[in-house]
């Protein structure tokens, strides 16, 4: 692993700005395409958001976990832990992007855009906690 | 983010600029909220300026078009971004909305 860093961030949407500053310094330490760096915006903005919003039903202060590298077969390696209620996002179902405005909602909207952002994406809980770790090619890929 | 309201030819205009996530939705929603309970009819996003967009941005887009479908009222985005063209592409909301190269061309197309 190259590069590696770590970011801790509350359980607080307000986060997302240093989730945003974390991601630009790796993407410019690393020296990503700017294409790259925007798909991780995208990808990590999506499961954090989940996670503040979802993960804590009974709120109080807790730690999300963000860590960054690029493995030796040149991906970028995102992953997020958090101590929430057990959530395997995996499980979310893709949405039906084919019905009318009227009986279009939002579900699912999140993941789904993180499965087209993304190479592969593995869950695990373990020692109470939820692992994701999302792996995106670090060149651009083909629109 | 930053929201900058106008009026032209009996449309409201709201251009948005920076990041839309979901730290700040809740102030675009309530202004466009605001807007349609106050019984505008014909919106028009102008976009030129937003650099960013998540599913939690998307959602207020959702909910802006089905409340003036409701009325037969009409809301034209314009000028998207790059970025956050692929994810209107992504998500599916590019065949749902009537988008236009410019704000110019999305007035035109509310007369």
């Amino acid at each position: 692993m190259s590069h590696p860093a770590t970011l801790m961030l509350k359980n607080d949407l307000s986060e997302l700005a240093r989730l945003c500053e974390f991601i630009d310094e790796f993407g410019g330490r690393a020296g990503l395409p700017s294409k790259t760096i925007a798909d991780m915006h995208l990808a990590l903005d999506e499961v954090v958001t989940n996670v503040i919003s979802y993960a804590y039903p009974t709120f109080g202060e807790h730690q999300i976990t963000i860590r960054l590298a690029i493995d030796a077969d040149q991906m970028v390696v995102m992953e997020v832990e958090d101590d929430g209620q057990v959530f395997d996002p995996l499980t979310v179902g893709a949405p039906d992007l084919s019905t009318p405005l009227e009986e279009r909602t939002v579900g699912g909207l999140g993941m789904h855009l993180v499965r087209q952002l993304t190479d592969s994406l593995d869950y695990r809980r373990y020692a109470g906690k939820n692992h994701l770790t999302m792996k995106r090619k670090l060149a651009s890929r083909e629109a | 983010m930053e929201i900058l309201e106008s009026k032209d030819h009996g449309a409201v205009i709201l251009g948005l600029r920076g990041r839309l996530d979901a730290s700040n939705t809740v102030a675009f929603e309530e202004q466009v909220l605001r807007l349609l309970d106050s019984g505008e009819q014909r919106l028009v996003i102008d976009m030129s300026e937003l650099e960013y967009i998540s599913s939690a941005g998307l959602r207020v887009f959702l909910i802006t078009a089905k409340r003036l479908a409701k009325t037969s009222g009409k809301l034209a985005l314009s000028a998207l971004t790059e970025q956050v063209r692929e994810v209107f592409d992504i998500a599916g909301f590019s065949s749902i909305f009537q988008i236009y190269p410019s704000r110019k061309d999305a007035l035109t197309a509310l007369q």
